[in-house]
């Protein structure tokens, strides 16, 4: 009952703030007292939301790791969360919040659709980990998300409506090149990520690396993402261009944490 | 001249660009339809030569130390985890309770170079207790296991999910599959009595399907069913693995059919076949790579290095100092 009344009342805070972030991109100046409230709603969202997912633990007596609602409660959570501080440390991130609205909707309705009931946690989850690839794999996601917001502006420059907006903002190569950090640190933590599942999966299953769909989406997106950080020394993409690259990486990325796992029938298909 | 440009152009990172797509369509290719060893090696080649010929062409390469590393352990990465292939055991053998690992597997994969030396192995399993939650959902496996070790010393341990048995670098797990085993004893009226355990279908999975055939030294096919009224794991509430209390064997050799409790006997053309008892059976699985250890820290050198590589380039001394901003995103 408490763990429902604060995730809703999260998600219509979340809603707020995107709301207030896309009204300010609207007018051409840009309104700083609206950033600074759409920030506060967002914090005060994700205070909220924490406090849903602890309920929740404390309920069922085990993380957000076994169903779908759980998982994607997890994610837009931290997702937020990674968001946030980077929003913290660096200015221009803070008013891209409009930009990483999109995909935390999205997750926010699809949870909304998804069974809430709590699930049954494997054996093979009583790890460590299971947190530390948990972990590593939420910076990966985040830092991504990030990155793929900060290229959303060049993105958006090209069109005459954006060129308008975002006219007083610092020019594309800022963007590009605090994209190009975001989705560095990004790369490092899904090597990371991969690493410690190989590891659990050679103790759980006796093989660390088996060529399953998630674990073979999972290595593409690495290659992808490795490519796209080969690509701007090889190709030096406009900013736009490589936001759109960035983008790409970011929805197979998408792809294979929510959608390979839960079509998949090979034993490695995590919470069904 | 020439060989200099060819090698420029192999060592490009647009060869490597090229190389990491053809990478992931293999990858996506090979996981749909199977055997994607050939190309994936191929590919990996290529990949490997074109980081050795940039090593070559790009001095600048050199200089960063990190970025080197983590190129090099990634090159070391795809060496060790071929030697680990070549030289790797993968298999699958099922034991009953209380009776010895005799190192003989019901299917395995080996790599070429792989030495032989599951006779050596020995170790007894004991038993194991099965946790299930509501809805017979599996919960933790504690699977006791005893051996002799190096210095022939008695060990015992509780082995299980996230826990292998680690003998002579073979890590022995448990699995999902599991069971009863009737022990049969066939005393023929001339020669020495033969034991036999007979692994039914696992259990909880094929519950309704409790019957196998063991085959006589004759050639003749016993078969037996297990028969219990029960409920062992109700699906209803939290429950553990166990024997059946009241049970029956029902044995049929031909025309003849019987029901045997524990202990009975029945007689037959040539002998007596005797109901010794029921016990569990565990399926294990048994892997051997003797390059893990080393495949982790190569990835982790690799991961690591390039942490370091970014946050030297990124906050470094020589790093752009951050401009001064204006405009709409100042507060």
């Amino acid at each position: 009952m408490a763990e429902g009344l604060a995730l809703h009342s999260a998600l219509a805070l979340y809603a707020a703030a995107f709301g207030l972030a896309w009204m300010s991109l609207r007018t051409e100046s840009g309104l700083q007292s609206g950033y600074t409230a759409a920030a506060s709603l967002f914090g005060g969202a994700l205070l909220l939301h924490t406090l849903s997912l602890a309920l929740r633990w404390q309920a069922h007596g085990h993380g957000p790791f076994t169903t779908m609602h759980e998982i994607l409660s997890s994610n837009l959570w931290s997702l937020a969360l990674v968001f946030a501080l980077a929003g913290w440390g660096v200015r221009e991130v803070r008013a891209t919040l409009w930009a990483v609205s999109p995909v935390l909707l999205v997750m926010a309705i699809w949870m909304l659709l998804a069974d809430a009931r709590p699930g049954h946690m494997p054996p093979t989850y009583a790890t460590p980990l299971l947190y530390l690839h948990t972990l590593v794999g939420k910076l990966f996601l985040g830092l991504l998300l990030v990155a793929v917001a900060l290229g959303a502006v060049p993105w958006l420059r090209r069109t005459p409506w954006g060129a308008r907006r975002l006219a007083r903002w610092p020019d594309d190569r800022r963007f590009d090149e605090l994209a190009h950090r975001f989705s560095a640190f990004a790369f490092v933590c899904e090597t990371l990520m991969l690493i410690v599942g190989a590891v659990w999966a050679q103790d759980a299953w006796g093989r660390y690396w088996a060529w399953d769909p998630l674990e073979s989406w999972a290595f593409v997106t690495w290659v992808a993402l490795a490519a796209t950080l080969h690509a701007r020394i090889a190709l030096r993409p406009t900013p736009a261009a490589h936001g759109l690259w960035l983008a790409l990486v970011f929805a197979i990325a998408f792809l294979t944490f929510f959608g390979v796992p839960f079509i998949s029938t090979a034993p490695h298909k995590g919470a069904v | 001249m020439r060989h200099g440009r060819i090698v420029a152009h192999f060592g490009s990172p647009r060869t490597t660009l090229a190389g990491l797509a053809l990478l992931a369509v293999v990858v996506l290719a090979g996981s749909s339809s199977g055997g994607m060893v050939w190309p994936l090696t191929a590919v990996l080649a290529l990949l490997s030569l074109n980081l050795c010929a940039a090593l070559v062409v790009h001095p600048a390469f050199r200089r960063q130390l990190p970025l080197l590393t983590a190129h090099l352990a990634l090159l070391a990465l795809v060496v060790l985890a071929a030697v680990g292939r070549l030289c790797a055991l993968d298999g699958r053998f099922e034991l009953t309770q209380g009776v010895p690992f005799d190192g003989r597997l019901i299917d395995q994969s080996r790599g070429p170079l792989h030495q032989e030396r599951l006779q050596r192995l020995s170790f007894r399993h004991d038993g194991f207790e099965i946790d299930y939650a509501a809805g017979r959902k599996r919960g933790a496996t504690r699977n006791s296991v005893t051996w002799v070790d190096a210095d022939g010393a008695a060990r015992s341990d509780v082995i299980g999910d996230h826990r292998p048995l680690v003998l002579e670098g073979h890590r022995i797990y448990t699995s999902p599959n599991k069971g009863f085993a009737p022990v049969m004893r066939w005393e023929p009226r001339q020669g020495e009595p033969v034991v036999g355990a007979v692994h039914l279908p696992s259990y909880p999975m094929h519950e309704l399907r409790q019957s196998r055939e063991w085959t006589l030294p004759d050639g003749r096919a016993v078969w037996v069913m297990l028969q219990f009224d029960e409920v062992l794991i109700d699906p209803q509430a939290a429950a553990a693995f166990r024997l059946p209390g009241e049970h029956r064997l029902v044995v049929r050799v031909g025309e003849v059919r019987a029901e045997l409790a524990a202990g009975d006997r029945l007689d037959l053309d040539g002998g007596t076949l005797v109901y010794d008892g029921l016990r569990t059976w565990m399926g294990y699985r048994v892997s051997y790579d003797p390059t893990l250890a080393w495949l982790l820290a190569a990835s982790l050198l690799a991961a690591l290095s390039l942490a370091l590589h970014y946050a030297l380039k990124f906050f470094g001394q020589a790093a752009t100092a951050p401009r001064s901003l204006t405009g709409v995103i100042d507060g």
